[in-house]
């Protein structure tokens, strides 16, 4: 079997996602359960870029046969990332936020004390 | 053992008080953390004799509950009980939440509203369901009431829980941190009353699956 360098490349990112969520699951900083659900995850992704015909089915299912519909399919996903990134900003300056709101909350206890 | 009550409370001035009164029987002191309420909830608080922690904006039950537990770090807590200041949970059930721990049995201590009878709305029993399914698929492990704010924290979970999210979503995170650190549990069977009041302070649908989306959306990606 002939791999493109994309065949390559892909399941080895995959390989590296799932050793750092193990490398978490070491550090006690993801669980057992959630580094499972990344292994299935990435190794989905793998599977599916070294036997591209295994989702051929998908194709039919959807008709995301020619090239027109995969730019756009492409695109959707594409936008989907970007609100998807700062969805997750968004929510890290709320965090930021909070744990301001929290401190100033206990130093008056600590004040106190 | 120091045993610390923490309230998180947010426009809870009609209940507060008399939520307060019933604790101080079974615990050592009272943390009330009023999480950005517009009514009189902190002054209330106040004068029932708890210790009042104040978000100058409202930040969510999740962020007051980890202030409220920092707090009783502060103080000394050798085991915090959390429960909410809405009157939906009997004061006469923590004595059985405490049990497991002061037998050291457990770490952490979960209410169980399932585990006996009470009149509980089928929405409300849906809802819950669906909570533990969430939790269940993000965690990993089952909890039969993943989602009541009705808990008792061991030494060892006070000393070890993080939580990170702001919101309703706090309740699975506690279930994560009991998983992740490997926290022996026990559930107990808890009264539950509710009430028009209870059941309008609620999430609503669409917060239910805002909460949900987090949940699955973190899980995944922490």
């Amino acid at each position: 079997m002939e791999l493109t360098a994309y065949q390559i490349v892909t399941p080895l990112v995959a390989f590296v996602a799932v050793t750092y969520a193990w490398n978490l699951v070491v550090r006690q900083k993801k669980t057992l359960w959630e580094a499972l659900l990344w292994t299935v995850f990435w190794s989905g992704i793998a599977m599916i870029a070294i036997y591209p015909n295994s989702i051929d089915y998908l194709t039919a299912i959807t008709g995301i046969a020619d090239r027109e519909n995969a730019v756009v399919v492409t695109f959707l996903g594409i936008l989907f990332f970007i609100v998807f990134y700062l969805v997750i900003r968004m929510e890290n300056l709320e965090q930021r936020q909070t744990r301001v709101i929290r401190k100033l909350a206990l130093k008056d206890l600590e004040k106190k004390l | 053992m120091k045993t610390i009550a923490v309230i998180p409370a947010y426009n809870e001035g009609a209940k507060v008080g008399n939520v307060i009164a019933e604790v101080s029987h079974y615990v050592d002191s009272v943390i009330v953390v009023d999480d950005g309420s517009s009514d009189d909830t902190a002054q209330i608080a106040r004068e029932a004799g708890a210790t009042v922690l104040v978000h100058l904006e409202n930040c969510g039950a999740g962020a007051a509950t980890m202030t409220g537990i920092d707090g009783a770090r502060i103080l000394g807590a050798d085991i915090i009980v959390t429960l909410d200041a809405d009157e939906q949970h009997s004061s006469d059930d923590i004595p059985s939440l405490l049990k497991p721990i002061q037998d050291d049995e457990a770490d952490i201590v979960f209410a169980n509203r399932f585990g006996r009878r009470n009149r509980i709305p089928f929405i409300r029993r849906l809802f819950n369901g669906i909570g533990n399914i969430i939790t269940f698929a993000a965690t990993g492990k089952w909890v039969n009431d993943s989602q009541c704010g009705f808990k008792a924290f061991g030494p060892l979970a006070v000393a070890q829980v993080d939580l990170r999210m702001s919101g309703y979503e706090f309740c699975t995170e506690i279930v994560r941190e009991s998983a992740q650190h490997k926290w022996r549990t026990a559930q107990i069977p808890a009264k539950v009353m509710y009430s028009e009041y209870t059941l309008a302070k609620g999430q609503s649908f669409a917060s239910g699956i805002r909460t949900a989306l987090k949940i699955l959306l973190r899980s995944f990606l922490r």
